[in-house]
């Protein structure tokens, strides 16, 4: 397959499932005639049509709740929230609705829901178009929580997503959409909810998921020149949480950070953390070590940017304190 | 909307007559029966709490029967209908079995939801119950949603969304109203106002009964206001607006109706309003106690047989709801996810 970037590789899935399901539609802001801010759209309105293709209203939560009714009765919306702040105005009937119908009706609904959305920084965008909300959504018990950190996941998790039964909170980077690409992997279909190792070694094991795991390789890059060899896991899921991975990594290397773009404080970094503390004990040889971002708004210009989400720099020298336990 | 809006909360002799003809007078009845039902099960239901057989909270419809019964008259078996925390009426109305809400709210695995929802979490797929929702009209973007759906898929379905006036007050309830037009949802709208969200007067906040259908109809929806305290004209104006849904378009019915308990069993509702505000509304406006004067001028057998019957059915299905088993420690796990490799991580 020809080398594509992560937005035409998200936009290539959608077309993938569109094509094979007619039960699955696109809905949200601006997706149909202009394409999709990030263009991720482009092309879906004339090949399949405004009946498979919806502009909405300026309406987060009456078109999430809207989606939500509509799987319930078996169609499979994809929904595109244009940044990731936004769907904050529609966490009621995410959390409140989606997440829990199957649970509260005991059985009876299952929401086969994919809600896309752009989060993270790395794009200039401000406080309110910049956040990493991905722990609020892994709390949540109902969902699925999907972070795609290259161009070969973004196809194959999002197709994952489309077909799943159950709701997904689906997190791309906006940042990586154009900066990005790469091949699409040839497979049969979409593999299942494991994390993978994006750059294997046997010192250090570097746990992160999303636009943080490129960050992470370069400073693995960094420290393999000092003889230090990082093992990074790129998690792609945050719930199910592919612990089996991280344990099997901890227990060669003995030691284990955790890099999220998300703020550090009560973030999913901590759960990594505490997971490893409780049930890997034994195998640590120097304490876990976090590094997220600062709980502090993302602000505008990169330079203020890096001084609050975790950068190669910062992630490096972290490890490098930990590769001396 | 050419109605004048009737204030439900003075006395005054609103009702239409009775429908003419046996068919008439047999449906008469058997909204008489559905009224019936919801009364009884409600205030059994507030029995139950009294001798601490049931716990939780509990928002009772009494003396609002006739929006639900009338409404749901208006609609068939495969119709949807989401409803609101005080929606047991709702449900019952729709044909949710009235056992399986008793064992809902006694929390036992034969209940609606398997004992695991409770009062305001009944769900009966079968009878078109999509479900009740504890937040204020947060169930209303699930009608629509579902309307459209159901059609794209074939069909005539509808849905109904039932709010209150508290639910008028949500964003969610406008931004509904736009997509639901945009997308051409054929749902039903229906507003029981019923004078109170909460402790906030709904006349504070929007002006007299009618005045929410006014603003609805402003949005180019088409809307109307009927008095809930006359069953038979609820019905009527229903299938009216029934009629228009199923042809595609939907639209929007404000229900004049009163709150005559609480806002929940634990609500110190004298705080707001005079105490003897809900019965001595209900004396003057009993929607059931209006209709059975009229049909007791015809039949007064037939009243009392109906009455007779849904007594016994009530304690009946009261009982065996209250026999059967409680859920087992691991039902507490189940269905949180559909996919069983997401279910077994759970």
């Amino acid at each position: 397959m020809r080398e594509v970037k992560y937005a035409e590789a998200v936009r290539a899935a959608l077309e993938a499932e569109m094509a094979a399901d007619e039960s699955v539609v696109v809905m949200g802001e601006e997706v149909a005639a202009l394409g999709g801010v990030f263009t991720v759209t482009q092309g879906l309105l004339d090949r399949f049509g405004d009946d498979r293709v919806l502009d909405s209203p300026i309406s987060e939560a009456g078109v999430v709740g809207f989606a939500i009714g509509a799987a319930a009765e078996g169609m499979r919306p994809v929904v595109e929230i244009m940044f990731s702040d936004f769907v904050l105005l529609a966490l009621d009937q995410i959390i409140n609705l989606g997440a829990k119908i199957r649970y509260m009706s005991n059985g009876q609904f299952s929401v086969p829901l994919t809600i896309r959305m752009p989060g993270g920084g790395g794009t200039n965008h401000g406080p309110q178009h910049s956040q990493s909300l991905e722990s609020l959504f892994a709390h949540v018990p109902g969902l699925v929580v999907a972070m795609p950190s290259n161009v070969s996941d973004a196809y194959w998790m999002l197709r994952h997503a489309i077909r799943s039964d159950d709701p997904v909170i689906f997190l791309e980077s906006k940042n990586l959409y154009f900066r990005t690409s790469g091949d699409i992997d040839a497979r049969t279909g979409p593999d299942g909810f494991g994390a993978r190792v994006a750059r294997p070694g046997g010192d250090v094991t570097v746990v992160s998921a999303g636009r943080m795991v490129e960050r992470c390789v370069l400073a693995a890059d960094e420290l393999a020149a000092e003889g230090v060899a990082c093992e990074v896991i790129d998690l792609r899921y945050l719930w199910p949480l592919d612990t089996a991975s991280i344990e099997a990594s901890l227990r060669r290397t003995g030691k284990l950070a955790v890099v999220s773009e998300a703020v550090e404080f009560c973030g999913w970094g901590g759960e990594v953390a505490a997971w490893a503390g409780e049930h890997c004990f034994e195998s640590l040889d120097g304490p876990v070590v976090r590094v997220g971002a600062e709980r502090v708004p993302i602000p505008y210009g990169h330079a203020l940017e890096d001084e609050i989400v975790p950068t190669t720099d910062r992630i490096a020298g972290e490890l490098r304190k930990l590769a001396i336990y | 909307m050419t109605q004048t809006a009737a204030n439900p909360h003075s006395p005054a002799d609103v009702f239409t007559g009775l429908p003419v003809g046996e068919a008439g007078l047999a449906e008469a009845h058997a909204l008489y029966r559905g009224m019936t039902v919801v009364r009884a099960v409600e205030l059994e239901i507030e029995k139950m709490h009294r001798l601490g057989r049931m716990s939780g909270s509990f928002h009772s419809s009494l003396g609002q029967e006739a929006a639900a019964v009338g409404v749901c008259a208006a609609l068939r078996d495969g119709d949807m209908v989401t409803s609101t925390h005080r929606g047991h009426g709702h449900a019952l109305a729709k044909g949710v079995p009235m056992e399986g809400v008793f064992a809902e709210l006694f929390g036992r695995t034969s209940g609606v939801s398997g004992g695991r929802g409770g009062s305001m979490h009944l769900h009966d797929r079968p009878s078109g119950f999509l479900g009740e929702n504890a937040i204020v009209a947060g169930g209303l973007p699930w009608a629509a949603g579902a309307a459209w759906a159901r059609r794209r898929r074939g069909g005539d379905d509808i849905a109904v969304a039932f709010i209150g006036d508290g639910g008028f007050a949500q964003g969610v309830t406008h931004e509904t109203l736009l997509l639901a037009r945009f997308w051409a949802s054929p749902c039903l709208i229906v507003c029981e106002n019923n004078g109170l969200a909460h402790s906030m007067p709904s006349d504070r906040l929007f002006g007299a009964p009618g005045s929410i259908a006014r603003i609805v109809e402003g949005t180019g929806m088409h809307a109307r206001y009927v008095d809930g305290r006359d069953v038979v004209a609820v019905a009527e104006t229903a299938r009216e607006m029934v009629a228009r849904v199923r042809a595609g378009t939907p639209a929007f019915l404000e229900c004049g109706v009163y709150r005559v308990r609480p806002h929940s069993l634990s609500d110190p509702d004298y705080r707001y309003r005079p105490k003897s505000a809900g019965p001595d509304w209900l004396a003057l406006n009993d929607p059931i106690a209006n209709l059975r004067t009229r049909l007791e001028a015809h039949a007064a057998n037939r009243v009392a047989r109906i009455d007779a019957e849904v007594a016994a059915e009530v304690e009946a299905a009261r009982d065996r709801a209250e026999a059967a088993e409680r859920p087992p420690a691991a039902a507490a796990k189940s269905f949180v996810y559909t996919s069983p490799e997401l279910q077994n991580h759970a």
